[in-house]
């Protein structure tokens, strides 16, 4: 079931979170770092779930059966963006080597006062944006986000970063875009992760890595009918204290017919996913979505 | 079945038009069935859609920090209501 994820390495995340909080801030990150290791190891050993879907994804993208290193070496890389995401809540970014590509496309949408939206997705660290737009305060960004499955780390985050909490737009009840929407118009640059279904809600078919599976159509509907641009954004970790940030823009405006709706979305999504692809497999252990993503066992 | 009044009923053809629900007639539309979830079994993507045309029809906005979102969008009868209510147009 893809609904598995929702329980994933988020599970343990509570017990292990508040250790990794308590070491990161108190000791420092190189202690931080050598703890990934027992970790991972706790991952892996723990969560045969999250371990298939790893196992699932590598052996699509490398084109050839993962081993335990690399199996290893991917929730090594998860927990790493973990550990970062408490210097990045906290404004701690000197540490961090973050190079950012294509960043006159927010630049210029925040110049021009228009909101947008801002579609990402489960490659990488997100917290890096949320960092550079909410931390440093130079872009207006909200996030959407389900803090539904995660109250506890949610409320965790919060308590990091309250300025942060105060730019999330959480999921649930009808009158949720209606929210974005009015985020939007009123200038700000609203992040949504648009790789993961997460049950009951629209989608569109489209080709990733060679083979069909679901994206959401929310994003591109959203989009759609808040009439704004859309500004596609990778955080990629890139080892040790290395991140980048892409942006990209992939549309000014999209725009959909009445009768020819669905096939219209299909062309954005594929678009998407086709950068999504791009970037995933520049940075393959950045793929977290740790789940049957393609329902290849279904 | 319980009757929609005319107001109810043109908020019913413009729900139905606006979210192109093919299988409903605006009439079959019972009044305080629930909107979202269960009964016509809308979602966020809908009421979005709705508010947007609802603002265009009748000159105002329905706003999300309005506390009584939940209820305006809890069925037909409660949305025709506060419409009526606040329309400018």
């Amino acid at each position: 079931m893809s609904q598995d994820w929702a329980r994933l390495p988020e599970r343990g995340n509570l017990l292990v979170l508040r250790l990794i909080v308590w070491i990161a801030l108190r000791i420092g990150r190189p202690a931080g770092r050598a703890l990934l290791y027992p970790i991972t190891l706790y991952f892996l050993v723990t969560a045969p779930a999250a371990r298939r879907g790893s196992w699932l994804f590598l052996r699509r993208t490398l084109g050839r059966e993962p081993g335990w290193r690399e199996l290893f070496r991917h929730i090594h890389c998860f927990a790493a963006t973990i550990l970062d995401r408490v210097y990045f809540l906290t404004g701690r970014l000197r540490p961090f080597d973050i190079e950012i590509f294509g960043d006159r496309w927010v630049v210029e949408q925040a110049m021009s006062g228009r909101g947008c939206i801002l579609l990402g997705s489960h490659l990488g660290s997100f917290e890096a944006l949320r960092a550079i737009g909410v931390t440093l305060r130079r872009f207006p960004i909200k996030i959407l986000m389900n803090t539904g499955h995660n109250r506890g780390i949610t409320g965790f985050l919060n308590r990091l970063n309250p300025d942060l909490a105060q730019a999330i737009l959480p999921i649930g009840g009808p009158d949720t875009l209606l929210r974005v929407q009015e985020s939007v118009a009123q200038g700000y640059m609203v992040g949504v992760l648009g790789d993961r279904v997460t049950g009951g809600e629209r989608t569109v078919r489209v080709r990733f890595f060679d083979r069909e599976t679901a994206f959401p159509a929310g994003p591109l509907l959203l989009a759609a009918l808040a009439d704004c641009p859309v500004i596609l954004f990778f955080g990629l970790y890139r080892g040790g204290h290395r991140y980048e940030i892409h942006f990209e823009r992939l549309a000014e405006r999209i725009a959909l017919d009445r009768c020819q709706r669905q096939e219209q979305l299909v062309v954005w999504a594929q678009r998407y996913a086709d950068r999504l692809e791009h970037y995933t497999r520049l940075a393959p252990y950045n793929w977290f979505n740790f789940y049957d993503y393609w329902q290849e066992e279904a | 079945m319980e009757a929609l009044s005319p107001f109810e009923l043109e908020v019913a053809r413009l729900l139905v038009e606006t979210l192109h629900l093919e299988d409903v007639q605006p009439e079959d539309i019972v009044p305080e069935a629930p909107l979202f979830g269960g009964g016509l079994g809308l979602d966020s993507i809908d009421a979005l859609e709705l508010a947007l045309a609802i603002s265009k029809v009748y000159g105002f906005q329905l706003r999300s920090e309005d506390k009584d979102n939940l209820r305006v969008f809890a069925s037909l009868r409660a949305l025709s209501q506060h419409v009526a209510q606040e329309r400018t147009r």
